[in-house]
């Protein structure tokens, strides 16, 4: 069965050039332009990983990552941040979130700093899903 | 209503950083969530005779402004809040109602390129336009006079009051912010109008009548814990409400403005924007109920 990969980024640039490089790895590509869409598609298409953009409109990739870490039904979903905020930034945004009084949440699968080469790109698509 | 979610407007020619900082104590009120917006002016992509839309243009600014954000959004982030971003090319006041609208903002915040004047804020009228459009309060915000420092525009605010639902509406606002304001002013201008009569008499009893409920206003903020002062003054509202501020050493000033359409809605207008053309302060502009809004 075909593995899927849901792209987050309100960017739809961004989403044509992901989309484009997971489906030339010979992956099923989904969409969604922020935290909120990507949380009813995670709960609909199930994927196999989620490639997450951080600063979005309606729910940013932080606290979408903690939603979903938190669910015991999708905290198994793999994600690589593909952002250009810095993973220093999102590592802190998760402890803050932790110590106001939120779940621990374990660190991405990988990370990636936007702009991305398409090799770069489909080389840690594979690594993570084979 | 909490103010959870402020929209931060910024052409970053007027407003930056150091003004959000400033507004970074209604965190303990409720606020968790800051969305920012940049509107590249659609005059600068548009298309040109000969050369056509400037995409290349439209890139350089989008990523221009996306390189402020993520480094501010960073200091959010790390700060336990929320933080979104549009960068949306095309005219301002649409493009915010807009953000507003989707974000379900509670607060929109607005700079004003130089002081001294709703005349200089963007492109004139834009401003005013945002205002009236909006259905939540709308935040000018200003730089206190020359030293460019970013005071806390709710540690002391100064609310002018014409008893109006607006200024109902303000007065519910604020009265969620306890935690936020050190103190705050009441305002009410009395129409020189209404002290015409034949006795002294009778004069001062609408002195004593108007004193008696902004006395009661002040009760009500007390009763939230926030220490309440209350001033009654005769004469042309927009003027003495920027001299009372003045007096008080207030830190914004906070008015209403109804919805209506006609005579009332231009006083109404007219005052909001009077203070806003003659204070150096922030002001906080609160919008009628939007029951009334529908009459």
């Amino acid at each position: 069965m075909t593995k899927k990969v849901l792209v987050v980024d309100d960017d739809p640039d961004v989403r044509l050039f992901n989309t484009t490089v997971i489906e030339e790895c010979g992956y099923s590509a989904l969409e969604a332009e922020n935290g909120e869409d990507a949380l009813t598609k995670v709960k609909q298409e199930r994927p196999d990983l989620v490639l997450l953009d951080v600063l979005m409109p309606r729910q940013s990739g932080i606290r979408f990552y903690r939603e979903l870490k938190t669910d015991p039904a999708l905290k198994q979903i793999r994600v690589v941040l593909l952002s250009g905020i810095a993973k220093k930034t999102f590592l802190r945004s998760q402890k803050a979130l932790t110590e106001f009084g939120g779940a621990a949440v374990p660190e991405p699968e990988h990370y990636l700093e936007k702009p991305v080469e398409p090799e770069t790109l489909a080389r840690t698509l594979k690594q993570i899903l084979g | 209503m909490d103010i959870r979610k402020i929209l931060f407007v910024t052409q970053f020619e007027e407003l930056w950083f150091d003004a959000l900082q400033s507004l970074l104590d209604l965190k303990r009120a409720a606020l968790e969530h800051v969305v920012f917006v940049n509107v590249i002016e659609r005059e600068k992509v548009a298309l040109h005779r000969g050369v056509g839309y400037r995409k290349g243009e439209a890139i350089r600014l989008r990523e221009k402004a996306n390189i402020h954000f993520i480094n501010w959004a960073e200091t959010l982030f790390e700060q336990g809040f929320e933080v979104g971003v549009y960068i949306v090319v095309g005219a301002l006041v649409p493009r915010v109602v807009e953000a507003a609208a989707k974000e379900a903002a509670d607060l929109i915040v607005l700079g004003d390129r130089r002081q001294g004047g709703l005349k200089q804020f963007y492109a004139g009228e834009e401003l005013a336009e945002i205002v009236q459009r909006s259905r939540v309060p709308v935040l000018l915000y200003r730089y206190a006079g020359a030293r460019h420092e970013a005071l806390p525009p709710f540690q002391r605010p100064l609310l002018a009051t014409d008893w109006g639902p607006a200024s109902q509406a303000a007065v519910a606002y604020l009265r969620r912010l306890g935690a936020v304001i050190g103190e705050i002013n009441v305002v009410h201008v009395t129409d020189e109008n209404q002290l015409r009569g034949d006795s002294a008499m009778a004069i001062q009893k609408t002195r004593k009548d108007e004193r008696a409920r902004l006395e009661a206003l002040c009760q009500q903020f007390e009763s939230d814990g926030i220490p309440a002062r209350a001033h009654l003054v005769v004469g042309e509202p927009a003027d003495l409400i920027v001299k009372t501020a003045r007096q008080c050493q207030a830190t914004m000033i906070v008015s209403g403005i109804s919805a209506r359409k006609g005579f009332g809605a231009r006083w109404r207008g007219g005052t909001y924007r009077a203070i806003a053309d003659k204070t150096e302060l922030t002001t906080l502009i609160v919008p009628a109920p939007a029951v009334e809004k529908g009459r």
